[in-house]
């Protein structure tokens, strides 16, 4: 078990490098980064600075050249392929900026997938789709399909399906890229309820100022290492 | 309903149901992969119920309670030939020779002649080599599964023919109509069934018409005999091991055309196979390119659906058994078609005596069987490398782009 004195998100001198052209592009050179448990923080960055990379290897969807990294009790760095799946489908929560969402399948269809990872009956798992569409204000509209709704529904939904299966962790690539204002506010605002309320820890790359505002704190990405945003309280 | 369907099992459903739920967007490729399944599977049928329609109609020609003896070293009738003296040899044997007798103590047998006779066919005018057969009276009742349809069986000496009923249909020969074969008329007598097999492809008339309308004379080219039961051909054997006037051989009826079919029959499947097989790499690779068409069709949902945790394996099924569903549609496809087009369709073919052999094409349950496990198997060996590849998806280039 982790002591409560030890940070929930601990990265050690990650190393990672693209190939790019033939040629191998250093993106991170012994990054060192720690988040505690609860925490909601914002990552911002020029493009091309590797905030994608942090998540996608948080998410366990690529992995570090070389480093640690531990989440919770798990060493993803050590981890294999099968392993790392099967850590996503029960720690971890993921929504992407273009929603991902597959448009064969309904609202609730869609919010039921990481469920179907889960030991569950058919009956808990429609109370459980059915309990989250509430909580993102969007009960009622459980058999539309997603290229009937607007972007900030469409969002709602990814995000109900990021939460559906009460992940500790949360991982959002530019959740309101894609979206207006106004939606971008609903979907912030519930990301924010979703920290305080559920106690969910939450990293979200964004590329607006106004969006890390709703975060506890900002990092700034650059040239391959953090820098601390100082907010005024 | 199981309580708990493995989550492994779950995974894999909801991928399979998302990808064929997806094909309508990828309709023509689709189509065009079922349908070239279709087509390998309708070829392999075509030529499979070919040679097993040969085999049919020559299998149920030949008894194996009727021995043939053929004369001059040849195990055929073509350039056989039994010399007059050694039948009345024969027929002197007392003894058992494994033959039956008629109540006189007479052996049961039929002196027979094969001459290639040209007819005209009423469809098309075109003129057809087909086999007139000269046989003693006890002829067609030595043979097994013969029967007159119609009319009545020639009368002896008389130029009458009977026909088969095969040949009646396809040539239009009605009883008491007149047809010219050789040199001179022949009266149609009758017709005559036998169970569609090759007999029905042959015109029967009595011997000694035959041999004087064709200026054969004293000639038997093979003795037919009723045995007492399969088993007795050894008797026989052992009967015409003691002439020793010429050399003769007695064979059973059944390996007489079981013999001549198996040739014909591996020749159709030699020619049919390597066709079927060549088609159906040209249909897997076909295969190939949609199934990988789907895969990048489908990319960044499979990338997602791992991304949030389904396993590789679900990637894989999912995208094998569309290709194996569109395999099994174009297989259904090919084999209603084949069943609707080959099933009973007339062919013919050079057979025994040089004379046009005609029999049924026959879509069995074994050709069917066959055929569309080939198709199948294009769907499963052209479906497998697109799957590993969609299990190799990697997913961080796939999120990138726009879902
Ligand atoms: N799969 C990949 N293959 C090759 N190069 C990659 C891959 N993923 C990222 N890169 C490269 O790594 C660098 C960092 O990419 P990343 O997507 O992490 O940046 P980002 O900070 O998210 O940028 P943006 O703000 O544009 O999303 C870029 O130069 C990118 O071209
Ligand atoms: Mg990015």
């Amino acid at each position: 078990m982790t002591q409560d004195n030890e940070p929930y998100i601990a990265l050690g001198g990650i190393r990672k490098a693209y190939r790019i052209g033939g040629e191998m592009i250093p993106i991170f050179t012994g990054l060192d980064l720690t988040i505690p448990r609860g925490d909601f923080v914002a990552v911002m960055g020029p493009s091309g600075s590797g905030k994608s990379t942090l998540l996608n290897m948080l998410a366990g969807i690529d992995r570090p050249d070389g480093g640690t990294l531990r989440i919770g009790t798990s060493h993803l760095d050590q981890m294999g392929e099968a392993a790392r799946a099967g850590w996503r489908a029960h720690n971890m929560g993921i929504v992407f900026q273009f929603y991902n969402l597959l448009p064969m399948l309904t609202a609730a269809e869609n919010v039921e997938l990481p469920l179907l990872l889960k030991p569950l009956t058919r009956k808990e798992r429609r109370l459980r789709v059915e309990r989250v569409l509430d909580l993102v204000g969007l009960s009622g509209r459980e058999k539309q399909y997603p290229a009937l709704m607007s972007g900030g529904q469409q969002q709602r939904v990814g995000i109900a399906r990021a939460i559906v299966s009460d992940p500790g962790l949360l991982l959002c690539d530019e959740p309101t890229g894609d979206l207006d204002r106004k939606s971008a506010d609903e979907v912030l605002e519930m990301l924010r309820f979703l920290n305080r309320q559920l106690e969910k820890t939450i990293i979200m790359v964004t590329h607006d100022p106004q969006a890390a505002l709703y975060a506890r704190r900002t990092l700034h990405l650059d040239k391959g290492d953090f820098i601390e945003e100082k907010r005024a309280a | 309903m199981p309580v708990f369907l493995s989550t492994h099992s779950r995974q894999a459903l909801v991928m399979i149901r998302t990808n064929l739920s997806s094909l309508p967007r990828r309709r023509a490729i689709s189509a065009s992969m079922a349908l070239s399944v279709a087509l390998v599977v309708c070829v392999l049928a075509g030529f499979l119920s070919m040679a097993k329609g040969f085999e049919t109609a020559l299998a149920s020609a030949g008894s194996p309670s009727v021995a043939v003896v053929l004369g001059g070293g040849t195990n055929q009738e073509v350039g056989s030939d039994i010399p007059a003296a050694v039948i009345r040899t024969l027929d002197a044997m007392t003894g058992d020779l494994g033959v039956i007798r008629d109540t006189g103590g007479k052996l049961l047998s039929s002196r027979e002649i094969v001459v290639p006779v040209d007819m005209r066919q009423v469809t098309d005018g075109a003129s057809r080599t087909l086999a007139l057969r000269g046989m003693d009276l006890a002829g067609p009742s030595i043979r097994e599964g013969v029967a007159v349809s119609a009319g009545r069986i020639f009368s002896p000496g008389a130029r009458e023919i009977v026909v088969g009923d095969r040949l009646a249909d396809e040539f239009g020969l009605g009883l008491g109509d007149v047809v010219r074969l050789g040199a001179v008329d022949w009266t149609v007598a009758g017709h005559f069934s036998a169970h569609g097999s090759a007999f029905e492809s042959e015109l029967w008339a009595d011997l000694d018409a035959v041999r004087s309308a064709f200026d054969r004379q004293g000639q038997v080219q093979s003795l037919k005999l009723r045995l007492a039961g399969p088993a007795s051909l050894t008797l026989l054997r052992d009967a015409l091991a003691t002439i020793r006037q010429a050399p003769l051989a007695a064979v059973s009826e059944a390996d007489l055309y079981a013999a001549q079919s198996g040739r014909t029959a591996s020749l159709i499947r030699l020619f049919g196979w390597p066709l079927a097989l060549l088609m159906a790499v040209g249909a897997a690779a076909g295969a190939l390119n949609t199934m990988m068409s789907s895969v990048s069709d489908r990319t960044v949902e499979i990338a997602t659906v791992r991304a949030l945790g389904f396993s590789r394996l679900s990637a894989f099924l999912g995208t094998w058994i569309e290709a194996i569903v569109l395999a099994a549609a174009g297989v259904a496809v090919g084999l209603i078609a084949s069943w609707l087009i080959f099933n009973g369709w007339q062919a013919s073919t050079i057979g025994a005596n040089n004379a046009r052999m005609a029999f049924q094409l026959a879509v069995t349950p074994d050709v069917l069987l066959t055929s569309g496990l080939l198709g199948l198997a294009i769907g499963i060996l052209g479906g497998a490398l697109p799957a590993i590849a969609a299990t190799r998806l990697p997913l961080t280039a796939a999120l990138r782009t726009r879902g």
